[in-house]
């Protein structure tokens, strides 16, 4: 062990330098994740339910947009063959006026009817972090998403305002890495008090008496499950057929059409990926060459004292395997330092940057290796192929 | 012991090859000291590298006894080199990141010599020549007749029946010259052959037989020759 550590302290610029283009490649890669994670976050929640609105524009905001989604309609989606749960939701934008602007990033409130258990399949409960989630009947209390929590300085047993009503904070969700990261998470009693207090005119036409509207009509959207050997796209096709008025999305087509919509975010990703791999591992690739180069006169020496090429080749190769995964663990541990600083910093609103997730850290530590192994594999077969002589020449 | 026969070597030129060894013939019986003298670009580094097998020649060959060493595989080569070639380089080429006794002690690393046994000789020499208080030290910290006794080390730790020396005493003061000269005189009477090769050819006293090397072919040279050169 102290051999080996004491023959990896001649190659330390080698280390620093592999370790550079490895942070290039993990941290590139990193954002990269940052961007997947996000992606595949909104894919399986959608996949994971039905999503129903009201046929025709409406407050509604995220997956749930549409017009208004009464509670007859809803009693109507319960009743079609194959439905197992209907939970009515309404989800808001905090901020009508600016949160508009970029959909994948706004805060959104949303409203749950907590008498219902979560029909979606893949998150039938949100991860909390710290605190409780909500409960039925709670009234005037939130739970926020960790970015939300973070950029807004919101703690358990703070307080937020909404619309003139103060809300206590009693649970913050674990960081998704996706859309619920940025969303207050209310009982739908309160997100209704909340989209009457926004919407004027909405205001106005409760107010005239000429719709039969009750509380319980206020929704903006709902989430759908299925029965068990249920296929969930021929559900929401029955539902789309059987109830009127309703905007039924398939969970295939929003999947795709969450995919269509994140086409940039996703060419990006291959993009920064493919940036990272190129950019690290010709830095590596270069690094570990040049360091077998540069011992040429070396190589020339050990072979005048009798090396053979495979004696040779296969010191060098141990030294690379030792040098490329020094590097690498260097290189790793600089990126997530870099990552975690610039993300402690991007906290503050509510940013996370990078994703250090372990296929990365695992996969870029045996990139590393192996393309490190192979270029000092390939370097060692140049030189093995001068002639001591030579070798030693071209060394002085 | 060691002969070379018709040794032809050509370099590639920019406009035209150069040849260096035209036809050279050579025989170094064991006990002799050799030495071949040459002004500098006559070829005596590349007819020692020929005679060593750290390079090809395009023509003849190298006999050691009764096998054609010329002809052996690359990995044959190596193994010939390290069990039977000792090699003293003008510029040492002490590897920089080990130290004096770790330099010593690669030569017997290739040949599979048993280590605690190379670590006893390599000490032991180390301490014959002077250097045992440096064997710690890195060649960046030895002076140059330092690294030449540690080099010299090296070069007969597995003790070689064939000691090669280019330039041994090149850049070393008297005092550190004449103490390689010694130990290379010591290695012929003690039944090696060795060859040296040096642009003055007085520098070696008692050698048992001095050659000229010009124009690509070596010539025996007599006493009266070897002054006036």
């Amino acid at each position: 062990m102290v051999g080996a550590l004491a023959s990896l302290r001649g190659y330390l610029f080698t280390i620093v330098g592999i370790g550079v283009g490895v942070a290039g490649l993990i941290a590139l890669g990193a954002m990269s994740e940052r961007i997947v994670r996000f992606i595949e976050g909104g894919d399986r929640f959608v996949l994971g339910q039905i999503s129903v609105a009201g046929k025709g524009m409406g407050m509604g905001a995220g997956f749930t947009a549409g017009g208004l989604l009464p509670s007859a309609t809803l009693r109507a989606v319960a009743a079609v063959p194959g439905v197992d749960g209907v939970q009515a939701q309404v989800m808001l934008p905090l901020n009508p006026s600016t949160s508009q602007f970029m959909t994948l990033t706004q805060e959104l409130v949303l409203g749950m009817d907590l008498s219902v258990p979560s029909p979606n399949r893949a998150f039938r409960t949100l991860p909390v972090q710290r605190g409780r989630f909500l409960r039925e009947g709670d009234r005037r209390v939130a739970v926020v998403g960790a970015s939300f929590a973070a950029s807004h300085g919101l703690e358990v047993g703070g307080a937020l305002e909404l619309e003139g009503q103060r809300y206590e904070i009693v649970g913050v969700l674990e960081r998704m890495l996706t859309a619920p990261d940025r969303f207050v998470i209310v009982s739908i009693a309160d997100a209704r008090e909340q989209w009457v207090a926004k919407d004027a005119m909405l205001r106005t036409l409760l107010a005239s008496g000429a719709a039969a509207l009750t509380a319980a009509d206020l929704n903006t959207g709902a989430a759908v499950g299925w029965r068990e050997g249920e296929d969930p796209d021929v559900v929401a096709r029955r539902i789309r057929d059987r109830v009127a008025a309703v905007n039924v999305q398939l969970p295939s087509e929003l999947s795709a059409l969450l995919k269509s919509s994140t086409a940039f975010f996703a060419t990006l990703t291959v993009a920064i990926g493919t940036l990272g791999l190129v950019i690290g591992g010709l830095s590596l690739a270069n690094t570990v060459a040049a360091a077998v180069f540069e011992r040429i006169r070396d190589f020339g020496v050990k072979r005048a004292l009798g090396a053979t090429d495979v004696q040779l080749g296969r010191e060098v190769l141990g030294e690379a395997l030792g040098v490329t995964l020094s590097g690498g663990l260097g290189g790793i541990a600089l990126a997530m330092a870099l990552g975690l600083g610039i993300d402690a910093w991007a906290a503050r609103t509510g940013q996370q940057l990078f994703f250090f997730s372990p296929r990365l850290l695992g996969g870029g530590l045996v990139f590393s290796v192996l393309l490190g192994t192979a270029s000092a594999a390939y370097a060692t077969f140049r030189v093995v192929r001068l002639s001591p002589a030579e070798a030693i020449r071209r060394g002085a | 012991m060691l002969r070379g026969e018709g040794l032809v070597k050509i370099y590639r030129g920019p406009s035209a090859p150069v040849p260096v060894l035209s036809g050279v013939d050579l025989r170094v019986e064991a006990g002799a000291l050799a030495v071949v003298a040459g002004t500098s670009g006559s070829g005596k580094s590349t007819l020692l590298n020929v005679l060593g097998l750290l390079e090809d020649a395009d023509g003849g060959a190298v006999w050691y006894g009764d096998v054609c060493v010329s002809a052996l595989s690359r990995s044959e080569k190596s193994r010939y080199r390290g069990r039977s070639v000792g090699f003293v380089f003008q510029s040492f080429l002490l590897l920089p990141s080990l130290t004096a006794l770790d330099n010593v002690l690669l030569a017997g690393k290739y040949v599979g010599a048993a280590k605690a046994e190379s670590r006893r000789r390599a000490q032991a020499l180390l301490e014959q020549f002077g250097v045992l208080a440096r064997r710690a030290h890195y060649p960046r910290e030895l002076s140059g007749g330092e690294q030449q006794r540690v080099a010299f080390c090296r070069a007969i730790l597995n003790d070689p029946p064939l000691l090669l020396a280019d330039e041994p005493t090149g850049n070393l003061d008297d005092d550190n010259a004449a103490l390689i000269l010694r130990a290379l005189r010591d290695r012929a009477e003690a039944g090696g052959a060795v060859v040296v090769v040096t642009h003055r050819p007085d520098a070696v006293p008692g050698a048992h037989a001095v050659y000229a090397l010009e124009n690509g072919r070596l010539t025996a040279m007599n006493p009266r020759e070897r002054k006036v050169r």
